[in-house]
Order: C-alpha cells, then sequence, then structure tokens
C-alpha cells in the first residue's frame, strides 16, 4: 500500500437482489486531498460510500482507510474519520447543545465545539432544537459534527444540496480550510461548478460502473468539451 | 461511561419534551390506581392491585415506548449514524433501555407512596419475593419490546404490533384487574379470561 494513500478500494461490487448498484469499482484517495464521486442519482454513490465504511456489506472488496480494515478496526478508524451522511439523521427534539456534547466525549481528541460553533455562524443556535434549524444550519452543523473528533478523512454526502448560493460558499470555504490542514475530503455532489472548484481528482460512475476517472483537466479532455456539466452529461449518456 | 450518561439523559430529556412515555408509564398507572383505591379501598384488594397495576407502568415503557423508539432509530437512520462512530449504536440502544427501566421502576415507587400515604396501604407479601418477580417481568415485558423492535419492518408497523400487544392486556384482561365492581363489566367483553 502507498504511504499516501488515505482509502483504497478494489473491486468494489455490490448487487441489491439480480440488480448490480456497484460494479468492480477501484480507485485510491490520496492523503490531504479532495476526492469527488459523481452520478446521477442512483448511480450508486451512496451505496458506494456505504460499503465503504461498513455501512453496507458489499458482495467483493478489498477496502482500506488510513491502511486499516473499517470492518475489523471500526471502532479504533472512526476516531480519525468523519462522516456525514445524505440524510441527516437526528432526534429533532435534542438540542444544538446536547448533541454537540454527546457527539464531543465521542472521540479521544475532539475539538473545541463552542469555538467551532461561533467560527460556523451557530453560536445563536446553542439552546435551539435540531427540529428547527434551516437546512442551511443543519448542512452547517453536520460538518461541524462530522469534524468534531478532528478527523484525518471526512466523507461527505451531497452536503451542500438545498443551501443557497451564499450558505454553500461558506461550506467550500471550510472545506478548503480544512485540506490545508491535511485533511482528506471523500464528497459526492451534483454541482459540477463546486466539484471543479475542490475537487482534486473525480470518478464518475454511470450505472455503478466508472466511466471516467482523473482531474477535472483530465475528464475534459478525455470527452473534448469545454465544463464540467457537458462533460459529465456525455459521460454518463445523457448529452442534450 | 461519559458517553452513556450523556445519552442516557439525551434519552430522559427526549421522552420528557414528547411527554407520551412519561403520561402512559407514570401518570395513567398513578391515575388507575388512585381511582381503584377510591372505590375499594379494602387492603387486601390494595395490595392486589397495586402488583396489578406496576405491571401497567412496565407494559407501557417495555411493549410501548421501547419497540416504537427503537423502530424510529432505525428508520430515521440515527442508529446509522452511530455506526460511524467510535461507539456502538448498542449504546444509544442500551440507554433507551435503561430509560424504559427507570421509567417502569419510577411508576412503581409512585404507586407505592400515593397507596402508603394516601391509602393507609400496607404490602401483606414478602418483599423480597415481589421485588425478584417485579425485576423478572420488568426484564421480560422489554424482552418482548426488544423482539417487536427487532423483528418489525416500520415504525407504523411497530405502532399497530404494539397497540395490539399493550390494550389487549389492558383492556381484556380481568386479573389484574380485580374490583369487584368491574367483574360483571369485564365478563361481557369479549377475550376475557374465565
Amino acid at each position: 500500500m502507498s504511504k499516501q494513500a488515505a482509502i483504497q478500494v478494489h473491486g468494489l461490487s455490490k448487487t441489491f437482489g439480480e440488480k448490480r448498484v456497484i460494479d468492480d469499482l477501484s480507485f485510491t484517495v490520496e492523503k490531504g486531498t479532495i476526492f469527488g464521486l459523481l452520478g446521477h442519482n442512483g448511480a450508486g454513490k451512496s451505496t458506494t460510500i456505504d460499503c465503504i465504511l461498513g455501512t453496507q456489506k458489499c458482495d467483493s472488496a478489498r477496502i482500506s482507510l488510513l491502511g486499516r480494515d473499517p470492518k475489523a478496526e471500526r471502532k479504533r478508524l472512526f476516531q480519525y474519520v468523519g462522516v456525514q451522511f445524505q440524510e441527516s439523521a437526528f432526534q429533532n427534539q435534542l438540542k444544538v447543545r446536547e448533541i454537540c456534547e454527546i457527539t464531543h466525549s465521542l472521540y479521544e481528541n475532539p475539538l473545541n465545539w463552542k469555538q467551532a460553533l461561533h467560527e460556523f455562524g451557530l453560536a445563536s443556535k446553542l439552546n435551539s432544537f435540531l427540529g428547527t434549524l434551516s437546512g442551511g444550519e443543519k448542512q452547517k452543523l453536520c460538518i461541524l459534527l462530522a469534524i468534531m473528533g478532528n478527523p484525518q478523512i471526512i466523507f461527505l454526502d451531497e452536503l451542500t444540496t438545498g443551501l443557497d448560493p451564499q450558505a454553500r460558499r461558506e461550506v467550500w470555504r471550510y472545506l478548503l480550510a480544512l485540506k490545508d490542514k491535511g485533511v482528506t475530503i471523500f464528497l459526492t455532489s451534483h454541482y459540477m461548478d463546486e466539484v471543479e472548484t475542490l475537487c482534486d481528482r473525480i470518478l464518475v460512475l454511470n450505472k455503478g460502473k466508472e466511466v471516467a476517472s482523473g482531474t477535472v483537466a483530465d475528464i475534459l479532455a478525455k470527452v473534448n468539451k469545454r465544463n464540467l456539466e457537458e462533460a459529465f452529461l456525455t459521460l454518463v449518456g445523457e448529452e442534450v | 461511561m461519559k458517553t452513556f450518561w450523556l445519552l442516557y439523559k439525551s434519552e430522559a430529556k427526549l421522552s420528557m419534551r414528547e411527554m407520551s412515555s412519561v403520561i402512559f408509564g407514570i401518570f395513567v398507572p398513578v391515575g388507575i390506581i388512585c381511582l381503584m383505591a377510591f372505590m375499594d379501598p379494602d387492603n387486601h384488594s390494595l395490595n392486589t392491585n397495586f402488583v396489578a397495576v406496576s405491571t401497567v407502568g412496565i407494559c407501557s415503557a417495555g411493549v410501548m415506548g421501547l419497540p416504537l423508539a427503537l423502530s424510529s432509530y432505525r428508520e430515521r437512520k440515527i442508529l446509522k449514524r452511530y455506526q460511524v462512530t467510535p461507539i456502538s449504536p448498542a449504546q444509544l440502544l442500551f440507554a433507551h433501555l435503561l430509560f424504559c427501566f427507570t421509567i417502569s421502576i419510577v411508576s412503581m415507587l409512585l404507586i407505592l407512596g400515593v397507596l402508603i400515604t394516601f391509602f393507609q396501604f400496607s404490602y401483606v407479601g414478602h418483599w423480597g419475593q415481589f421485588i425478584s418477580a417485579y425485576l423478572l417481568v420488568m426484564v421480560s415485558i422489554h424482552a418482548i419490546g426488544l423482539i417487536v423492535a427487532s423483528l418489525s419492518p416500520s415504525e407504523k408497523a411497530t405502532g399497530a404490533i404494539n397497540s395490539a400487544i399493550f390494550f389487549r392486556c389492558f383492556f381484556f384482561q380481568e386479573q389484574p384487574f380485580h374490583m369487584k365492581s368491574c367483574q360483571p363489566v369485564y365478563r361481557k367483553l369479549p377475550m376475557s379470561c374465565h
């Protein structure tokens, strides 16, 4: 294994009944980079994340995070891996302070969550119920909870979906700051401008299969398009 | 341990804010015992009713509250979120289970307190036997709740199964409600045990 690899996936396949939703997917994400997994709805992005993290069983794969097996060393590994799933899974009757205190207590080396709330502009929401937060506030809280343990890798599944442009840019700035600190970020997104701004490397999925991977420039050159959105539509066979 | 205590506290706060488990687990049994004691204050009847109504608190927490909470945590992917943290989702489940035990025990102690304070109740049985039997029933009823939560495919299905189990016990079981005045009514109901 390369010393620089934060995430290594080899031969990942997953079927639901007769349907193969991920087909022999392999990739490596280097430490300190942002990796984007792209694909239309139902292409297998969330399932890929689930299989990497071990929250779903895959049919076959060799997966390592920071050189460890996510199933065999779950407890140890998730001290260094933060995750934000597509669905905001919270008890809405909990308060921001309570979910922060609980999440803070899970880690050996947690960040100062009160200071982080200030940085995220959520300090005034300290005693608000989670159910009363707006979409943007919830997403920012999700990032805060995902980075609570000062992780080395963060998985973000469609983090900015539903956010207004200002909130999205705030999130981008924060992610780039995390990258500068050496954190590896694995994200999925439907926004091509976001992917172009953030991602060092991307992988495009279509019906569970890799159709292209590389830097944004590599992808554009491969399909001879001027912007990523056109390139993406060409790659997934939905060119207009 | 700190995490477990925070989870336990948060489960307690969530239940207080949502109120239904507190109403059905504590207020309803205490209300029932007051009503029954007013209607039949004889110490022998109070003894029977104390034991019977204590189990209403256990059933409310173990058959109604516990499976619903666990099903909703599974359905809303809250357990999945804990799967990707250094602790096991089982800790959240265990914290909730412990809170249900707390509700059951608080309910029984309040019933006992009300009976002693207002109805000159004196327990005629052996406390050691009562406590062991109470703990056995509490663990067994909660085990049924856990089985329902595990087997039920959705939160809605859990609600239906819970109601089928809980209200059948609550309304159609003659044995716990030993009020002579009520027995003729119960005998006319279907599914009563004779």
